[in-house]
């Protein structure tokens, strides 16, 4: 039992990383109601081009800096010649277009890196452990919450203090009227929509050296992002936040406990939301 | 109308003449391929009905076309002697159950809600067929044997490739031959009434919902029709037939093959069995160049093959373009 405290903490790091993930696939959705398939897509090349930037530089600061910048411009393409196009077809043609577009960067990633895992090394002191309150701990999952606080700190001080933010919160609400004021919503829907694949990206350069970097990892986090916002309710910030740490927490917990059904927890925890509050936790009711 | 009826008799007529003859002439691979677009063309069609007719977007569809394959192998393994016949629809009524259970609870929501709740479900099912190894054989799979089938005069040899063939172009012609049926009667006009004007349907005294969900639990039964056929034919059950890339097989099937009429996703699971065929021969790198046909289609050709056919034949004035159908979502 006195594993709990370390449970926990591998709770609070995952989360953190669903974290990363949800937030920016809840805004874009709740703004342009486009739930956009090839999010995790964005997280997977955020840790491939993270693996190449290690093996060119072997300099891990360097590519948690850069990586997400070249997420941010690819998110930016996505939006203005994909996106943007297909928008006057209707919303299933969206939903198709990123499906296909994830479909597309997995077989692209499998062609360029090959269908196998791939081990980062970082090779500095975030490799090492660390003792908090009697408890050893992986210097490099500390990091990792320490990250999600930061950027999650800043987006709230962005989204709640400054104008930029109420413009984003108001476009979340009724993009039309915000576009009727003489905003532009066009750029302002792009800006979000690369800002969360470079959130993305940032989560798949945290996540490579811890979950290794694998072809089949976009799916994976797809599905909890998915349950996040399912649990958390459509375009709620603090509904992804609060999903995630229950999600992070279930599946940890679950690992522990229930090894073999461990999956199977974070379904049941959606079917249950979906049957007690089909809008989610912090969702508006329809 | 007559003219049209006249011509689409005499191309129904032309098709069931080349099934019949084609496959006497050509060697077994290509009557094993044609058999496969068979099965694919029943899976489109069921899915297409979702899709097209009703609209709803679903990214879950493999875990239909999975649970039937899985039902079919796990009835033919553990009841020995049982009628294949019966074999198929036991597992088509095991779908039928299925579909309404996930159906009641998926079918509150709609549109992008609907279609991640689809992709989490087949993900659910993709895990369960994963660790639940005792009845499924997790990655292993599961062997099925075709048992003769006795038709009164006389016992068909079911493992020869011809006599399944036209075995599963018999059973599963009529089954697609009913889906059509299907779009033709009044419960075929609800979805697509209700797919245009959901508020007008209620207004007039329809249960939205209850159609919704009979739609949902009839397209489920046809996929699972269609993965006891694709168990039967490949003789095996693997997870690959529950799994993601199953849903994404038939979605670029219907959507390449056009959602706009019934007979698209047929010509589509057509085309896209013939292209991958031909693909994986040149490259192992075919389903990037099947990702980019897809998008470039989303992006420029949203009605598919025979979208482009019929607004080709518009255009040089032959052909009577009848109700076209648009995927347009409600938002």
């Amino acid at each position: 039992m006195s594993d709990i405290p370390v449970f926990i903490l591998h709770g609070l790091a995952y989360a953190g990383l669903l974290f990363l993930v949800s937030s920016g696939l809840t805004l874009v959705f709740g703004m342009m109601n486009v739930l956009n398939f090839a999010h995790a897509a964005f997280y997977m090349m955020g840790a491939y081009f993270s693996y190449t930037v290690l093996k060119l530089t072997d300099n891990f600061w360097l590519s948690i800096i850069i990586c997400p910048i070249l997420m941010f411009a690819f998110g930016i393409l996505v939006e203005r010649f994909l996106l943007r196009r297909v928008h006057v077809f209707g919303h299933v043609h969206e939903l198709l277009l990123t499906f296909g577009l994830a479909y597309i960067i997995t077989e692209l990633v499998k062609w360029i890196w090959g269908n196998y895992p791939l081990a980062v090394n970082l090779g500095n002191f975030l490799e090492g452990q660390v003792n908090i309150l009697g408890i050893i701990y992986p210097v490099y999952r500390i990091f990792m919450m320490f990250c999600a606080a930061v950027i999650g700190l800043i987006m709230y001080l962005v989204l709640y203090k400054t104008r930029v933010g109420i413009i984003v919160r108001a476009a979340v609400n009724d993009n039309e009227m915000v576009n009727a004021l003489g905003i532009n919503i066009p750029l302002v829907f792009m800006s979000v929509f690369a800002a969360g694949a470079a959130l993305s990206g940032f989560a798949g350069v945290i996540a490579g050296p811890l979950l290794t970097t694998y072809p089949g990892m976009a799916a994976e986090i797809l599905i909890d992002a998915f349950v996040v916002i399912v649990v958390g309710g459509f375009g709620s910030l603090g509904g992804a936040l609060l999903a995630s740490l229950i999600i992070g927490e279930l599946q940890s917990f679950g690992a522990l406990l229930i090894p073999k059904l461990s999956m199977a927890l974070i379904y049941m925890l959606m079917a249950a939301v979906l049957v007690i509050k089909p809008s989610g936790l912090f969702g508006e009711e329809q | 109308m007559k003219g049209l009826n006249t011509r689409v008799y005499l191309w129904g007529v032309l098709l069931v003449v080349l099934l019949i003859v084609v496959p006497l002439l050509f060697p077994r691979y290509q009557i094993a391929l044609m058999t496969e677009v068979i099965i694919f063309s029943l899976f489109a069609v069921s899915y297409n009905l979702l899709l097209g007719y009703a609209g709803l977007l679903s990214f879950g569809h493999a875990m239909f076309f999975g649970t039937g394959a899985y039902a079919v192998a796990v009835i033919l393994n553990h009841f020995q002697g049982i009628p294949i016949l019966l074999a198929i629809l036991a597992a088509t009524l095991v779908t039928v159950v299925v579909g309404f259970l996930v159906g009641s609870l998926l079918l509150r929501h709609k549109g992008a809600y609907f279609a991640l709740l689809t992709l989490a479900f087949n993900a659910l099912f993709f895990a369960v067929a994963t660790k639940w190894y005792s009845m499924t054989g997790g990655d292993d799979g599961l062997s099925v044997w075709r048992p003769d089938l006795n038709i009164g005069v006389t016992i068909l040899n079911m493992t020869n490739v011809k006599v399944f063939y036209f075995f599963t172009l018999i059973i599963v012609g009529l089954v697609i031959l009913f889906c059509w049926y299907f779009t033709t009667t009044a419960m075929g006009k609800t979805i697509l009434l209700m797919r245009e004007n959901e508020e007008r349907m209620k207004f007039l005294g329809y249960n939205t919902n209850i159609s919704r969900l009979i739609l949902f639990t009839f397209t489920g039964a046809l996929a699972g029709c269609a993965g006891a056929f694709y168990a039967l034919f490949f003789q095996f059950t693997s997870i690959s037939a529950i799994s993601i890339d199953m849903t994404t097989t038939v979605l670029l099937m219907t959507f390449i093959g056009g959602t706009g009429s019934f007979g698209g996703p047929i010509l589509g699971a057509l085309v896209f069995t013939y292209l991958q065929d031909f693909l994986s021969d040149i490259t192992d790198r075919w389903p990037i160049i099947m990702g980019i046909i897809f998008v470039v289609m989303v992006l420029y050709v949203p009605g598919g093959l025979s979208g482009l056919i019929a607004s080709i034949r518009e255009r040089f004035g032959t052909g009577n373009v009848t109700g076209t159908l648009e995927t347009e979502g409600d938002d």
